[in-house]
């Protein structure tokens, strides 16, 4: 117990922190892999524009603002509980759910639209890359909105200010998701 | 501190958004290849206002910084590994 109290304060990084850079950092690799692959083999092959062709840009562009919006509203989530103003922070911790949300819907139109017209994962390489990132990359946004919810009820009932640390490790998490979308977006929609 | 702090983040935010309407302008006015070198550019800059602002990575010390590249030059050197692979013999 010492040494770890010792370790710590040497470190000065709270553990929350760090913890979650860990967790990002193991990320990586599995959506690097993904993108890695997804560009060598698109570079190596042809006939793939005619494929992203047929992906709905329109909603692939709201989904980009909703949640470039939403790593908006979780930081001004984590200045607020900095500030010590649970009123705010509850307000910007429930519209980046919301705006979680949001981005889940317009997805599940895209996945339905795109399936009724006969575009499925074995329908080519490019759609099993397709729905194989942007699938994990929604698990990732339902995981971020399913600790994003818990913390706006913990923030209702006025118990966040003493865990200011769960916003920030909860944020960090939630631009993570949201720089994988900056790289999914160019690469599946507007390629 | 809060009004300067969302001052930042608003302006961080407003920028994302118009780097979004430079690579999506950029598909309709610009040759494919000058257009493929403008948006993957934008996402880069994009992703490091993100990184850098919104998880406050500017303030951070080296043993973060760390833990972040490692992996992503790990990921880099995958894609250097497989170019040759399925690009040259295919």
């Amino acid at each position: 117990m010492t040494t770890h109290t010792a370790t710590a304060s040497q470190t000065a990084i709270p553990s929350a922190k760090t913890g979650t850079w860990w967790f990002l950092a193991s990320e990586i690799p599995v959506f690097g892999g993904l993108i890695a692959s997804y560009v060598v083999l698109r570079l190596g092959g042809g006939g793939w524009a005619e494929a992203v062709s047929h992906v709905n840009f329109s909603l692939g562009l709201v989904n980009t603002f909703l949640l470039l919006t939403s790593s908006m509203t979780i930081v001004m989530a984590f200045a607020a509980v900095q500030d010590n103003n649970p009123q705010r922070t509850g307000a910007f911790l429930g519209l980046t759910v919301l705006l979680g949300l949001g981005f889940l819907v317009i997805k599940a139109i895209e996945y339905s639209t795109e399936i009724t017209h006969g575009f499925v994962p074995s329908s080519g390489i490019f759609w099993s890359f397709y729905y194989g990132m942007t699938g994990l990359h929604a698990l990732h946004v339902l995981a971020g909105i399913s600790v994003n919810l818990v913390l706006w009820v913990t923030a209702l009932r006025g118990s966040l200010a003493q865990h200011s640390y769960r916003v920030e490790a909860a944020g960090l998490y939630w631009h993570f998701v949201d720089i994988i979308w900056i790289f999914l977006f160019p690469l599946l929609y507007l390629t | 501190m809060g009004n300067a702090y969302t001052r930042h983040y608003l302006t961080i935010w407003i920028w994302l958004l118009l780097l979004v309407l430079v690579s999506v302008t950029a598909t309709s006015i610009l040759p494919k290849l000058q257009a493929l070198f403008l948006i993957f550019s934008v996402a880069i800059i994009k992703a490091l206002l993100v990184a850098r602002n919104y998880m406050h990575l500017k303030h951070e010390r080296v043993i973060i910084y760390a833990i972040a590249l490692v992996p992503l030059m790990f990921v880099i050197m995958l894609c250097f590994a497989l170019f040759p692979d399925f690009v040259f013999h295919r």
